[in-house]
């Protein structure tokens, strides 16, 4: 008996479909579902609320980015960032440099040092340096016992305390992205350079460097990034005279009770947080941190 | 380089590594003190304010409260997780792209504005101050790291394995229990164990959602810090930093084992 010729066409198609659209869509599905539901439009309810203060739309976001106890919030935030960006760099890259240089035992011991802090909670972190730096703590005690302080230094609460706890948090996010930057770095060009009769020094600054460039910028994207939006390291180590913006929207949410103003002030910091990822993108090791690459 | 350039350049390293790791353990000794309140180094050793942890009350709820919430979000985040890397690895181009990046977007939204948005959404719903309000929060942050990696376990697993099943007759839930399970079991836990530590530590998004009547561990912790430093809440660190290095020597485990077959 003579098949109908179309079905196994059909038959196929059909197949073909189910694999390559139903079956990866129902898969799919729930995981997207539950982040439309319960990130994306959460996100979007806020968004509408920082446009309902009812003396009109952009109302909140004008207070936000001009008013001028606000605008020193933003400030203040942005060289927070800024300033533990150019400390962890600066400490992350002879780390990374020395990463390169280690082999076996010591190779692996340093490694663990910079992958430990990962693992441990931020709020223990936070919280050990507060111990660490309180008026009475070991830090003031060696310094008094050195004689390097005659009393007593406040290290707590104040821009000391956030930016120790920020770079301490901070310094593995500049390390191994500079790291990485380093290990692509062709060694035939620095005995290129050594050959042709530079010093180190001249080898290091006209070459070394100017190729380990661009971790150094994935580096400095992704801390900057994650500082922007820090919040429990400030809030425990800072003091409300240096508010940064989360601070200042946690209390714009628990203290002051003004809604509309805190999501404005999340909206700004989002904004910021997503520039800097378009600016990074270019930087930053976006295929390893997809699944696509 | 010159010997004093090098040596200088090695004490300089020494010291910011000495500065990652040694800091960490402060809490350490703390909660070890048998004064009443925290001096470093402490006078004497003693157990008493581990004594005084477990038997507040306040304390080992919102030490149980974690475990809950840390348990479901794992739980959750495991199936959608693992069923959305699945679905990645049959796609292609650009909407894998977009959902690989939006699987991570939870990540690179600051927590505090997570935080506020859930809040928002959670007080007319009545989830504020409960477990299932928790762990759908902590969910978010935990799914990245399951479709991470599960992800990376599928990439490795040879797809000729699973034609061979197909062709030996095998029904599709046959060759995933049989063949696509075992292999991504690394991945599994891996993604499990990575969610369980991000739960376990979440701080931002829970000091929203716990109120009162669910404050995880780390909520509790927070909330005594910014008030006081007692010795109870160095023993709340301490377990934390204890609870972190088992699930890390369990991670270790698995990836041992899952590899000795392949080596032999």
């Amino acid at each position: 008996m003579p098949e109908p010729t179309g079905r196994p066409a059909v038959a196929t198609t059909r197949a073909l479909r189910l694999q390559h659209v139903v079956v990866p869509g129902l898969l799919l599905l729930p995981a997207v579902g539950f982040l439309v539901l319960w990130f994306v439009i959460p996100l979007g309810q806020l968004f509408l609320l920082s446009l309902s203060d009812p003396r009109g739309a952009f109302v909140t976001y004008r207070e936000i980015l001009a008013g001028s106890v606000y605008r020193r919030v933003l400030v203040n935030t942005i060289l927070v960032a800024a300033n533990v960006t150019l400390i962890s760099v600066a400490l992350g890259y002879p780390t990374a440099y020395v990463l390169t240089r280690l082999k076996g035992f010591w190779l692996a011991l340093a490694f663990w040092c910079v992958l430990v802090p990962f693992w441990i909670s931020v709020l223990v972190r936070t919280f050990s340096w507060m111990l660490l730096l309180e008026a009475h703590g070991p830090i003031n005690a060696a310094l008094l016992a050195l004689h390097l302080a005659d009393r007593p230094l406040q290290l707590l609460f104040n821009d000391v305390g956030v930016y120790i706890g920020m770079v301490h948090v901070m310094l593995p996010y500049a390390v191994l992205p500079i790291y990485a930057g380093l290990l692509r770095i062709d060694h035939r060009l620095l005995l290129a350079s050594d050959g042709l009769g530079a010093s180190p020094w001249m080898t290091f600054r006209r070459v070394y460097l100017p190729l380990s460039l661009p971790g150094i910028g994935a580096a400095a994207a992704l801390v900057f990034l994650l500082s922007l939006g820090f919040f429990i390291t400030p809030a425990l180590l800072g003091s409300m005279s240096n508010l940064t913006l989360s601070m200042l929207i946690e209390n714009l949410v628990n203290e002051r009770l003004v809604w509309p103003l805190a999501a404005a002030a999340s909206f700004v910091l989002l904004a910021g947080t997503l520039l800097l990822l378009l600016i990074g993108a270019r930087l930053l090791p976006v295929r390893q941190m997809t699944l696509a690459g | 380089m010159s010997l004093a350039r090098k040596i200088t350049l090695h004490a300089l390293v020494a010291a910011v590594l000495a500065f990652l790791v040694l800091p960490i353990l402060a809490v350490i000794p703390a909660s070890l003190n048998s004064a009443s309140f925290i001096r470093l180094p402490p006078s004497a050793l003693s157990l008493r304010w581990y004594g005084a942890f477990f038997q507040d009350g306040e304390w080992t709820s919102s030490l149980l409260t974690s475990a809950k919430v840390a348990a479901i979000a794992t739980g959750l985040s495991l199936f959608l997780g693992t069923a959305a890397a699945l679905g990645l690895r049959r796609i292609e181009g650009a909407w894998r792209r977009i959902l690989s990046g939006f699987f991570l977007a939870p990540l690179i939204v600051p927590a505090i504005v997570t935080a506020i948005a859930l809040y928002y959404v959670s007080r007319p719903l009545g989830l504020v101050g409960t477990t299932i309000g928790l762990a759908l929060g902590h969910a978010l942050l935990c799914l990245p790291f399951v479709v991470v990696n599960v992800g990376v376990s599928l990439a490795g697993l040879d797809p000729i394995l699973l034609r061979a099943a197909e062709g030996l007759g095998a029904s599709p839930f046959r060759i995933f229990r049989t063949v696509t399970v075992p292999s991504i079991l690394p991945g599994l836990v891996g993604g499990a164990i990575f969610a369980a530590i991000t739960s376990f530590d979440e701080v931002v998004i829970s000091i929203f959602l716990a109120g009162i009547e669910a404050k995880t561990l780390p909520v509790k912790m927070w909330e005594t810090i910014r008030v006081e430093f007692t010795p109870v809440a160095a023993v709340a660190a301490t377990l934390l930093i204890g609870l972190t290095l088992v699930f890390f020597l369990t991670l270790h485990a698995t990836l041992l084992r899952s590899r000795r077959p392949k080596a032999a």
